[in-house]
C-alpha cells in the first residue's frame, strides 16, 4: 500500500553560524542536505543521537526556523514561499508538540485561554467555547474540572495533554511530535503514546515523530529515518529497519538497546559491533561518509566520496557504499 | 517550616477585599468569579504575604498617606500656597513653629504649626501643596518614561540581531551620562521652548495648572516645571529598556513562545500577550522603587535651583530656599527633608516587600501553612465533637 505524500522535504539545509570576535568562524551543519517524504496518515519516526539535527529538522519543516536552503512541499505548496493568508493556512494545518511540558504552556494563561487562543486567532467558529474546550479536554483524558486552572496546578503528563488539546483545537493534518514523552516517566509515557495513537486513528493525523528512544519509535512509527550528524543515513519501513538494519550506524544504534535478559545480553554483547569514539563535530564533519572514522567496514571510497541515499531494497533507502551496486 | 498560620484581623480583611473585588468585577463580566478562582486565590495569598511583613505594611501605610495628600493636599492646606501674609504685616517673616499671627486684612489668627518661610507663608500648607507637585511629577515621569523603556526593551530582546544592536547602542548612549548631570543639562536647556509651547496651547496649559493645583498666575513658570519632568523622562527610560531586554531574552527561549509562533500569532501579540505578562513582576518592583527615586531626584533638581520656582510649592525648593537661613530657621530644612525621606522610604519598603510577594515560592509556602493549619483545626474540631 503506497499512500500519497502529504509532505516532501527536498535538499533541506540549516547551517547555524558560529560567531567569532569579529567574523563568522564557521557553520554548525545541523541539517545538511536531507530529503524524505511523509505519507498521509502515517507516523514517520526520526531517530538519532543528541545533536544530530532531528529537532532542527522538525522545526525547519514548520518554518519555526528559516532554512539555509531547500524546499518543503506541503500539500503541493512550497511552504518556504508562503506569505500572509497562505502562511496562516499552513500554521493551522501543521502543528508541533514539544518535549518539555514545563515550558510549553504560558504560566499566565488558564487552560481555557491556552486552548481558545489559536481557535480565536484562526477565526474558527465555535458555538459554545466552554463546551468546545471541555470536549477537547475529554478527548485527551482531562475533564471540565481543569478548565480554569493554571499550568502550575498540573503534573507533567497533564500539561502534555493540555498541549495536545491545544493542537487538536485547530484540527491540523500534520503534527510534529518533538520527543513528546522524553520528559515524562514511563507509565505516563505509555499513556500519552496511546492517546496519540488513538487520536491519530480517530482524526487521521500524520505524525513526524522525533525521538531518541528506539523502543518508542518502534511502537509508534510506520516508517522511519535514521539521522547521523545532520545527514539522513537510512529510510524505510520501521519493521524492516528493526529486523534488518542496513547502515552500520543503524546497526550500532539498535545494538545499543538494552536487553532485559542478562543471559541474552551477554550473548549479544559478544556479537555486538565494535565501534569506538564520539560523533565528530558538526562544524567540521569528516570528508566522504560522515560515519567512516567510526565505521568498522569503512573502505577507501568512504573517505573520499559522500554516499547518496540509494534504494537498497524496495522502499528501503540507505546511504552507504557497502550497498552500492557500482 | 513547622509553624502554623493563624489568621489575624488583617488576613480577614484580605479575604474580604479579594471577595469584594471579585464580586465587583463579576458585575461587569459574567462568570468572572468562577473562571478566575485560581487568580483570586493567588491574590489572597499575596495579601497574606504582605500581612506577614511589618516593613511592607509600614511601606503601604506611608505610600497610602502620600497618595492621599498627593490628591487632596492642596485642598486640605489651611492656606493657599500663594498667600503671602508678609505683605499684610511683616510679623510672619521666618516665624518659628507654633507662632500665631493676627491678620488684620482677614480679621483672623493664622496658626503657623510648622513655622513660616521667608515670605511668611505657612510651611504646613506648603508641604501639603508640595505633596501634589511631587505626586504628579512622579506619576507623569513613570507613566511616560517606563512604557517607552519597556517597549524598546521588548523589541530589542525579541527581534535580536541588528535591531537589538541599534536599540541598545542608543540606550547605552543615554546610560553613559550620569543621570543627574544629563537631567541638569536638559532642564537648563528646555524651559524656554516648553514655555513657548505651553503658552500657545491654552487647553493644555489650564489642564497642567489644574493637575498641579496651581493658580493661573503661575502659567509663566510652567516651562521650568515641565522641563524637569521632560528631562527626567529622558533619563528614566534607558534603565527599563535594559532590564526588559534582559528578561525578554531569557523568556523568549521558553517553548510557549515557540508554540505561539507555531499557531501563527504575530510578533506583537507574542511580545505583549505572552512575554510581557511573564516579565512584568521584576519590572513592577523596579517601578515601585523608582517612585521614590523620582521624588528624590526631583527634590534634588529643585534643590539645585532647577524646576519649580516660588511661589510654586515644592519640597526640594523649600529646602533650597531654607539653606540661606540655616540654622536659625531650621524648620525650613528639617520638615521638608523629613517628608521627602519618609515618602522615599515608604516606596522603597513597598518595593522590597513586593519582590517577596510576587515570588511564587513565598506564596506556595504560605499556602502550605494555611492548608496545614486548616486541616489541624478540622481535626481538633472533630475531636472536640
Amino acid at each position: 500500500m503506497k499512500l500519497e505524500p502529504i509532505l516532501q522535504v527536498r535538499n533541506l539545509k540549516k547551517y547555524f553560524p558560529v560567531k567569532g570576535l569579529f567574523f563568522t568562524k564557521g557553520h554548525v551543519k545541523a541539517v545538511d542536505d536531507i530529503s524524505f517524504e511523509i505519507r498521509r496518515g502515517e507516523t514517520f519516526g526520526l531517530v538519532g543521537e543528541s545533536g544530530c539535527g532531528k529537532t532542527t529538522t522538525g522545526r525547519t519543516i514548520l518554518r519555526l526556523i528559516e532554512p539555509t536552503d531547500g524546499e518543503v512541499i506541503f500539500q503541493g505548496k512550497n511552504i518556504m514561499e508562503l506569505k500572509g493568508d497562505e502562511m496562516k493556512w499552513f500554521r493551522r494545518k501543521a502543528q508541533i508538540m514539544f518535549q518539555d511540558p514545563y515550558s510549553s504552556l504560558n504560566p499566565r494563561q488558564t487552560v481555557f485561554e491556552v486552548i481558545m487562543e489559536p481557535v480565536r486567532f484562526h477565526g474558527i467558529h465555535v458555538d459554545d467555547p466552554e463546551e468546545f474546550v471541555i470536549k477537547l479536554l475529554e478527548s485527551v483524558g482531562l475533564n471540565e474540572m481543569h478548565l480554569y486552572r493554571y499550568p502550575h496546578e498540573f503534573s507533567g503528563g497533564q500539561r502534555q495533554r493540555i498541549a495536545l488539546a491545544r493542537l487538536l483545537a485547530l484540527r491540523p493534518e500534520f503534527i510534529v511530535l518533538d520527543e513528546p514523552t522524553s520528559a515524562l516517566d514511563v507509565s505516563v509515557q505509555a499513556n500519552i503514546l496511546n492517546t496519540l495513537k488513538d487520536i491519530q486513528r480517530e482524526f487521521g493525523f500524520t505524525y513526524l515523530f522525533i525521538s531518541h528512544d528506539l523502543g518508542v519509535v518502534k511502537y509508534m512509527s510506520h516508517r522511519m529515518g535514521v539521522m547521523y550528524l545532520g545527514k539522513l543515513v537510512e529510510v524505510g519501513p520501521s519493521d524492516e529497519i528493526f529486523e534488518k538494519p542496513l547502515h552500520p550506524y543503524t546497526q550500532l544504534l539498535l545494538s545499543a538497546i538494552p536487553v532485559p535478559d542478562p543471559e541474552l545480553a551477554k550473548e549479544l554483547k559478544a556479537k555486538r559491533m565494535k565501534v569506538e569514539g564520539e560523533p565528530p563535530s558538526p562544524i567540521n564533519p569528516p570528508s566522504g561518509c560522515r560515519f567512516h572514522p567510526r565505521c568498522p567496514f569503512a573502505k577507501d571510497i568512504c573517505k573520499k566520496q559522500e554516499p547518496p541515499l540509494m534504494e537498497a531494497e524496495k522502499d528501503h533507502y540507505v546511504a552507504c557504499w557497502l550497498y552500492s551496486k557500482a | 517550616m513547622q509553624e502554623e498560620y493563624k489568621k489575624g484581623i488583617l488576613d480577614r480583611l484580605a479575604d474580604f477585599l479579594v471577595i469584594a473585588l471579585g464580586s465587583f468585577i463579576n458585575i461587569f463580566k459574567r462568570d468572572w468569579k468562577k473562571k478566575n478562582k485560581s487568580k483570586m486565590e493567588e491574590w489572597r495569598l499575596m495579601l497574606y504575604a504582605l500581612n506577614r511583613s511589618p516593613p511592607g505594611l509600614i511601606g503601604v501605610f506611608l505610600v497610602l498617606v502620600f497618595i492621599f495628600f498627593g490628591v487632596f493636599g492642596p485642598r486640605l492646606a489651611p492656606w493657599p500656597y500663594n498667600y503671602f501674609p508678609f505683605f499684610d504685616n511683616g510679623t510672619a517673616y521666618l516665624a518659628p513653629p507654633g507662632t500665631q499671627v493676627y491678620l488684620p486684612s482677614h480679621e483672623t489668627i493664622m496658626s503657623l504649626h510648622l513655622g513660616a518661610d521667608h515670605y511668611g507663608r505657612d510651611l504646613l500648607s506648603l508641604l501639603l501643596a508640595g505633596a501634589r507637585t511631587s505626586f504628579v511629577i512622579s506619576i507623569v515621569v513613570i507613566v511616560l518614561g517606563v512604557p517607552l523603556g519597556i517597549l524598546l526593551g521588548l523589541i530589542a530582546g525579541y527581534y535580536g540581531g541588528k535591531t537589538d544592536e541599534l536599540v541598545m547602542r542608543i540606550t547605552d548612549m543615554f546610560l553613559a551620562f550620569p543621570a543627574l548631570i544629563l537631567a541638569i543639562a536638559l532642564s537648563a536647556v528646555l524651559p524656554n521652548r516648553l514655555q513657548a509651547f505651553i503658552s500657545s496651547h491654552a487647553h493644555l496649559q489650564s489642564f497642567v495648572l489644574w493637575l498641579f493645583g496651581l493658580h493661573m498666575r503661575e502659567a509663566g513658570n510652567l516651562g521650568r516645571l515641565l522641563s524637569v519632568i521632560l528631562a527626567m523622562i529622558i533619563v528614566w527610560w534607558p534603565a527599563y529598556a535594559r532590564i526588559t531586554r534582559g528578561s525578554t531574552l531569557t523568556e523568549k527561549e521558553n517553548l510557549y513562545v515557540e508554540a505561539a509562533r507555531a499557531i501563527g500569532l504575530s510578533s506583537w501579540t507574542i511580545m505583549f500577550k505572552h512575554i510581557l505578562p511573564n516579565i512584568i513582576g521584576p519590572i513592577l518592583v523596579y517601578i515601585t522603587l523608582d517612585f521614590g527615586s523620582v521624588i528624590l531626584m526631583e527634590a534634588g533638581l529643585s534643590f539645585l535651583g532647577l524646576g519649580a520656582t516660588p511661589p510654586i510649592a515644592d519640597w526640594g525648593r523649600i529646602v533650597y530656599d531654607g539653606t540661606q537661613f540655616f540654622p536659625k530657621a531650621w524648620w525650613l530644612i528639617i520638615y521638608p527633608g523629613l517628608v521627602v525621606m519618609l515618602v522615599a522610604l515608604g516606596w522603597n519598603l513597598l518595593g522590597d516587600t513586593l519582590r517577596d510577594i510576587l515570588d511564587p515560592k513565598t506564596r506556595r509556602s504560605i499556602e502550605f501553612k494555611v492548608k496545614k493549619t486548616k486541616k489541624m483545626e478540622e481535626k481538633e474540631g472533630e475531636e472536640n465533637a
